[in-house]
């Protein structure tokens, strides 16, 4: 167009040959206009060679973790995914406050647009497709093959681990394989949990070829995150609803290959229960945490489980969720007890017990900041999975398969109950004569106290079909169920921003 | 100065008395009906050549014979031929012609007699609010035209307002009119100076836009700025405005408040937080009014100087203009300061060059409202404002779990700042063919945005935050045009052809740090912070136009215009990338006719009737493609990893939105223009609707741009003005408009019903708060009906939704026994049906009032700012309002305010917090007084003048404002939500306005 320009200059000096020039000057735009008009894209990352590198990849896996980790808005740094599994018998909320959404799943009315549990739903669909974006290109990706396999490791347990969130919460979802979107998914149908679960198996078994037994970085899976994962989905898939029983010899066999190179990937249980809850910001994790994905005070990165959430109105907090009345007064004594719950309110001066205080019920101390600061952010992980859910899951897995409880299995389950209860505890052991069964009810029940408010009592009722009993037996003080519980409410309805867009989700 | 005044008549006086020594020397002054000086009157004397214009004060000299006569003539004015009579002082007045015969209106790419035009236009003289202190073109507009709505959205110092041309078109883009000024297509209207305003001219039908092709449909604001004039004129303005807060929220007394906690504590199970003593204290030493501390008295004031000047064949405008206005709302204010330079020359009888320069730069801070409005809600009257340590109270133990709202408005900066350069150069000239001139002009436009924003740890948690964005803008515009005007016998055309390019690029960079160790230094510093953030982008986009346009008259009867317009514009693939609108127009002026002129009734009557098609390119550079965003993801506790995440899904056959428009209207004038009656009906249709539609969260979320379905608008424009009373001392003008809409969605390509919304709703809203459906207007609220509480009577109804009397009751519209978004209907609409003004001038001698009432009517407002205060959902945990007193209980059974149980489940997003909108404002009231001349010995002018805005409000709604809301004023499908928006003021102002 320059040209333009300067011929129309021209004119005002050339007037005489003023209608040539206007003619050519109009002719000539009319030449020059096409790359006038030329899209010019510097500056826009797009296109199929954005993955071509292996930086490239790289970032594209850490887009695909964000997903699983953005405050408020999706994944799990904030205490959404602790909402959606307020149905079990250890958490409840306020009955009346600002809690609406919460009850919700406590009083299992769980609404299509609960922005809780959609919190979950949308970061995992985003994770899933940020990993699929990963796995479908890293073929033409140039770079170095062994760093490129572990980013591909790292895709394919991010998707396992996503979708093994999708189904156990929402049943029969849409498997989705694309790592962008095209016109055709808006009329995908269901997938069953069967599926599902076969992919998930899959995609962990890549991850465990693939993944180092070393962490890249505190946030990221190792290979025995990838099996200690592979275990959990194990179990869960020999209970309801698909009870491939079967699969409780692989989860105990996955759990024990975990256990007995957890020096080789770095995990440990322990000594005491209160470090692992110690959450300090200083420190990156500790070394119980199979998987985390951690938190870090900036932008949305901040983790949101910890702090005002699980703290009570006497000390600024929200009373989002706090502890089952039946739940605290059966736990167990001991150090356990003591670092699960906070019975005294109040940050300075006088404190209140719980029975006098405004909710009249204890809270989790599980998720206070070391200090008790009082914020609604931290630079701390959510640990998805402890090193303490392996032994347990072997524990279980072992007692519910082939053979019964070998003497591995009550170590495992010893190991947990001798730290957590009061000393001087006996270890159970075969002499006790407990059958398969029982040992491996002894164990769930275990594991209630042991995570409890960890988002792991709610599945293991979802999965042993144990959710109405749990309810049932909740004190007449706690919220109850504003329906009678069916397997119905074992999952939620798809989120209306879903299936007002597809109807082949109805 | 006066010495260069006097220079210059000297020079005047020689130059004629040279030419004319025999005759005698007559001077004179000439002024309008107001005693105001006409500039640039042409003075002749009858029957010959000779003559000369009066300079900026009105004065003339001319020599001629005392048996002579002198016409003075003026565009816009009754030509008056004055015998001299011996006189050799000669003062007149010139009265207005009807002013809308001969009036030239300024339309695309050119001028036309009004009484030639053939499509829809407003013209808005300077005249109808030179007695209003206004600051901001939309001030100007408001109520002045019909079909033109506009809604003071944000009441905040500098604040958006939302001006519509005849409703909404898009439903994706942007409806803002195009602003067109001085020929500089797509100007920003805050940046100028309404002192500076010529002529102001509203296209509204598609026979008038189409001429701006892809940016028309929104309709065209064309806005001309003053241009000098001989002699050396200065004009200043000073004034000075205090502002309040029109109306409150009636809140709870704190030991009220503390009683109706502590009974729904015991009505769930809960401890009651408040001891009998703690009440009795509340109750005799008062507590907290958080919107005490919220609201403040606004301040303002506004300096104008404007200098014109020049000579016969050069002019010059220097205008200055500065604005600083506290809000309302604490810490909140804004400052601009825009200077113009408006340079014109004759260079001979054919070439005519002009030079327009404009700066502004303009301070928002903390205009948003928001945080502090609504937390002043939310927070518990019982809380103490500030701790013993002299800190505002850091967290509310009873009321909202957010931040004081203290630490919203002191602990946090927003900062937008523009600084905005505007030149224009173009040259005029007339060609060998007569009536042929070729007119170039050039534009450059630099806009700098630049904001900043700042969280201090109270705000942000101890985690402190700030960052900046800066954006580069240019935009050059060339257009070259031909123009040729002929006149053969009874046939007059007018002809236009254009060649224009318009180029934009943005270039922009951001950078955030959070936990930033040295929080003193605000967003001035933020090195040196672990967790930091950059990022940098560019954007461009380009447009390439061919247009023409006839305009043929026939006898001054037959009016026939038509135009074409061709755009090119690079946001589209290349097999989308031209689109053409054309446009017809007809009138006839049958006033002209010999059958209507002998009725003796009609001073001026025409029909007109237009067809034509406009576009829109509503949508974002790259919109066709899929690209990623930038991302962060912490892998451990102390630093963040920079990811890139898929963004929204491009769309390749994206292509232009069109609206075709049908327009009828009619013009009348009685009584020699002492009556005028204007009306017209239209009818818009958009198709190919550009939409961003939602993409479900399994394949990505987000949205997609599509082209999809059809919308229809079409209504009716009044407008009724006239001259009442005309007086030597006593005059009233009256001008009353008022428009009609009706708007339709048509077809969205064959889905039953697409969800818009903005998030406005801040944790209110738990789906799209609007559909978007076939039969269904714009703006549809999408929600629950509320049917009040459930009833005694009703208990078994109740249960089987699993609640209990006194619970709310929501329609449950599928019978399923379960309140879902299944049961989400229409329940209500926030475009408004009518809307009107009504805008009178009464003079007694030296006295103007000026009386300005608008009105909206037909409309729902979702009140989130009540229903933060009353449903204890998001962040709020209690209920503030005094209506909670007449909360459900045994007793008051009656009542729809829910019970406290442990059951009870809000949704705001229904229709208990949709409320009516409509209201009628009393706009503006001013009076101002021109001090007598003879007091100033005729060396000048001096006015006084005060005002009142919004002084009165006739309104259902229960919040501060009717009229403002949360949504950005480029969008329409989310209108209407009021969460803490920053309300309108009262505002009363006092000015001073010296000429001399």
């Amino acid at each position: 167009m320059a040209s333009i320009s300067h011929l129309t200059f021209h004119i005002e000096y050339k007037m005489k040959k003023i209608n040539t020039f206007l003619l050519a000057a109009l002719l000539l735009s009319g030449a020059s206009c096409k790359d006038y008009l030329e899209e010019d894209t510097t500056g826009l990352l797009y296109g199929n060679n954005v993955l071509s590198t292996q930086d490239g990849l790289e970032s594209a896996l850490t887009g695909a973790y964000k997903g699983l980790a953005s405050q408020w808005s999706r994944g799990f740094i904030h205490p959404s995914a602790n909402a959606a599994t307020l149905g079990s018998d250890d958490v409840t909320t306020h009955p009346a406050s600002n809690k609406a959404d919460w009850r919700e799943f406590d009083q299992f009315n769980v609404s299509t647009t609960n922005q809780r549990s959609n919190a979950v739903y949308n970061g995992c669909y985003k994770a899933i497709q940020g990993a699929n974006n990963v796995i479908n290109n890293y073929e033409k990706t140039v770079g170095d093959k062994a760093a490129i396999d572990i980013i591909v490791g790292e895709a394919h347990f991010i998707r396992a681990f996503s979708y093994y969130w999708l189904t156990r919460f929402w049943g029969n979802i849409p498997l989705v394989l694309a790592g962008e979107y095209s016109a055709d998914l808006l009329s995908i149908g269901k997938s069953t949990p069967e599926q599902v679960y076969e992919l998930i198996v899959a995609d962990l078994k890549v991850a465990e070829t693939n993944l180092p037994n070393n962490k890249r970085d505190p946030g990221r899976p190792n290979k025995g995150s990838a099996k200690a994962y592979l275990a959990d989905v194990y179990l869960t898939m020999a209970g309801w609803p698909l009870k491939q029983t079967d699969k409780y010899d692989l989860a105990a066999a996955k759990a024990k290959e975990v256990i007995d190179n957890k020096a080789a990937y770095g995990f440990q249980l322990l000594p005491t229960f209160a470090a692992v809850f110690e959450n300090d910001p200083a420190s990156t994790g500790t070394a119980e945490a199979v998987f985390q994905i951690n938190g870090f005070t900036s932008g949305d990165s901040g983790n949101s489980t910890y702090g005002l959430t699980t703290m009570p109105g006497e000390e600024g907090g929200w009373d989002d969720m706090y502890a089952e009345l039946n739940f605290f007064n059966n736990f167990p004594a001991g150090p356990r007890k003591d670092a699960t719950f906070r019975t005294e309110f109040g940050l300075s001066g006088t404190k209140i017990p719980w029975q006098n205080s405004l909710t009249k019920h204890p809270y989790y101390k599980k998720w206070y900041i070391k200090g008790d600061i009082s914020t609604y952010q931290a630079s701390l992980p959510s640990v998805m999975m402890r090193y303490a859910h392996v032994l347990t899951i072997y524990a279980e897995a072992k007692a519910r398969g082939t053979g019964g409880p070998d003497q591995a299995a009550y170590d495992a389950l010893n190991q947990i109950r001798l730290r957590g209860r009061v000393a001087g505890t006996k270890p159970l052991s075969a002499a006790d004569g407990l059958t398969a069964a029982r040992f491996a009810d002894e164990v769930v029940q275990e594991r209630a106290w042991e995570f409890a408010c960890e988002r792991t009592r709610w599945f293991d009722l979802v999965r042993l079909e144990k959710v109405e009993e749990a309810n049932a037996n909740k004190s007449p003080d706690d919220l109850q169920p504003i329906r009678a519980i069916t397997k119905a409410n074992y999952w939620f309805p798809l989120p209306y921003s879903d299936t007002s867009l597809n109807p082949n989700l109805n | 100065m006066r010495k260069y005044v006097v220079l210059i008549l000297l020079n005047l006086y020689i130059g004629a008395g040279y030419s004319y020594a025999q005759n005698g020397r007559i001077t004179g002054k000439v002024t309008d009906q107001d005693n105001a000086a006409l500039p640039g009157v042409n003075v002749l004397l009858s029957g010959s050549s000779q003559g000369t214009a009066t300079d900026g004060e009105g004065n003339f000299v001319i020599n001629a014979p005392a048996s002579g006569s002198l016409v003075f003539s003026f565009i816009g004015y009754v030509s008056q031929t004055v015998a001299i009579n011996n006189r050799s002082v000669i003062d007149i007045q010139l009265t207005q012609e009807s002013r809308s015969l001969s009036e030239l209106v300024v339309v695309g790419y050119g001028t036309q007699r009004k009484t030639d035009v053939t499509g829809a236009l407003s013209v808005i003289s300077t005249k109808e609010f030179a007695q209003q202190p206004v600051t901001r073109l939309d001030q100007v507009l408001q109520g002045r035209a019909t079909g033109v709505q506009v809604t003071q959205s944000n009441g905040s110092p500098g604040g958006d307002s939302r001006i519509r041309i005849r409703g909404a078109n898009s439903v994706l883009g942007n409806n803002d009119p195009l602003y067109v000024i001085d020929g500089y297509i797509g100007a920003d209207y805050n940046l100028l100076n309404p002192n500076d305003i010529a002529s102001i001219q509203v296209l509204k039908d598609a026979a008038s836009t189409s001429i701006y092709g892809s940016r028309g449909a929104n309709g065209v604001v064309i806005i001309t700025t003053k241009k000098g004039a001989r002699g050396i004129k200065v004009t200043y303005e000073g004034q000075g405005s205090v502002s309040n807060v029109i109306k409150k929220f009636d809140l709870l007394p704190a030991g009220e408040f503390a009683e109706i906690v502590n009974a729904r504590a015991l009505a769930t199970g809960s401890t009651p937080p408040f001891t009998e003593a703690q009440i009795a204290n509340y109750k005799s030493n008062g507590g907290t009014d958080w919107q005490d501390l919220v609201y403040r008295t606004g301040r303002g004031q506004q300096q104008q100087i404007t200098i014109t000047g020049g000579n016969e064949k050069t002019t010059f405008l220097v205008s200055g203009n500065y604005v600083n206005q506290k809000g309302i709302v604490e810490n909140s204010n804004f400052r601009r300061l825009v200077f113009r330079t408006n340079l014109n020359t004759q260079v001979n009888n054919k070439l005519a060059l002009r030079f327009n320069l404009s700066g502004a730069h303009s301070l928002n801070h903390n205009t948003d409202g928001g945080g502090a409005l609504i937390e002043a809600l939310q927070w518990a009257p019982t809380t103490p404002a500030y701790g013993a340590d002299g800190f505002p109270t850091f967290a509310d133990p009873i009321g909202s779990v957010s931040r004081s709202p203290l630490d919203n408005l002191y602990d946090r900066s927003n900062d937008a700042t523009k600084f905005n350069v505007n030149a224009i150069g173009g040259l005029n000239y007339q060609l060998p063919v007569k009536g042929l001139t070729l007119d170039l002009q050039y534009a450059v436009n630099y806009l700098d945005g630049q904001n900043s924003y700042f969280n201090g740890p109270r705000i942000a948690n101890n985690v402190p935050n700030a960052g900046r964005y800066s954006s580069d803008q240019v935009t050059l515009q060339n257009t070259n045009s031909l123009n040729y005007n002929v006149t053969l016998g009874n046939h007059s055309i007018n002809a236009v052809a254009v060649l224009e390019t318009q180029q934009y690029t943005n270039k922009n960079f951001s950078a955030n740090a959070t936990g930033l160790r040295f929080p003193q230094l605000g967003y001035d510093n933020i090195g040196g912070n672990s967790a930091a953030s950059v990022a940098s982008g560019f954007q461009k986009w380009t447009l390439l136009s061919f247009l023409g346009r006839v305009n043929y008259a026939f006898k001054d009867k037959y009016l026939l215009t038509a135009a074409i317009r061709r755009d090119g514009s690079s946001k589209f693939s290349p097999s989308n990338r031209y689109s053409v609108f054309p446009s017809v127009a007809i009138g006839w002026r049958l006033s002209e006719e010999e059958f209507i002129k002998n009725l003796n009734i009609f001073s001026n009557l025409k029909l007109r009737g237009s067809w034509g098609s406009t576009g829109s390119q509503a949508i974002n550079p790259y919109a066709t493609l899929s690209s990623y965003n930038t991302t962060y993801v912490a892998f451990n506790n102390n630093s963040i990893t920079a990811g890139v995440i898929q963004g929204n899904a491009g769309n390749m056959d994206l292509k232009w939105e069109t609206t075709r428009q049908t327009d009828v209207g009619i013009e009348m004038e009685f009584l020699n223009g002492r009556l005028r009656l204007e009306a017209d009906y239209f009818h818009k249709n958009t198709k190919d609707l550009l939409l961003n539609v939602s993409i479900p969260n399994y394949a990505g979320g987000g949205t997609q741009t599509r082209n999809i379905g059809e919308i229809e608008n079409k209504g009716f424009e009044f407008s009724i003005g006239g001259t009442p009373v005309q007086g030597s001392r006593f005059g009233w003008e009256t001008n009353l408009n008022f428009s009609t809409l009706k708007n339709k969605v048509l077809d969205l390509g064959g889905l039953p019903r697409i969800g818009t919304g903005t998030g406005a709703g801040g944790g209110m809203s738990i789906t799209n708060e609007f559909m978007l459906m076939p039969g269904q207007p714009l703006g549809s609220y999408w929600g629950l009906n509320y049917l009040g509480t459930f009833k005694p009577n009703e208990a078994d109804e109740a249960a089987k939704q699993g609640r209990v009397p006194g619970d709310p009751h929501y329609e449950d519209v599928n019978g399923d026994n379960s309140i879902t978004t299944d049961d989400f209907k229409v329940i209500g609409y926030a475009f408004p049906k009518v809307t009107g003004g009504w805008n009178n001038t009464f003079t007694y001698g030296a006295f103007t009032l000026n009386v300005f009432v608008n009105g909206v009517f037909g409309v729902d407002k979702l009140n989130y700012t009540r229903a933060g205060a009353m449903s204890g959902s998001g962040e709020a945990r209690q209920f503030l309002l005094t209506e909670i007193r007449d909360y459900y209980r045994p007793g008051n059974e009656d009542s729809d305010i829910p019970a406290f149980t442990k059951t009870y489940q809000p949704f705001t997003q229904s229709s208990r917090f949709l409320e009516n909108g409509s209201f009628v404002r009393l706009k503006n009231v001013s009076l101002a007084y021109n001090l007598p001349s003879a007091l100033l010995r005729d060396k000048g002018a001096i006015r006084i003048f005060g005002s009142a805005t919004n002084l009165f409000t006739i309104t259902n709604y229960s919040g501060p404002d009717p009229e403002s809301s949360n949504v950005g004023s480029g969008t329409d499908t989310a209108i209407g939500i009021d969460r803490g928006s920053y309300p309108n003021a009262k505002v009363y102002t006092l000015g001073i306005n010296l000429s001399f």
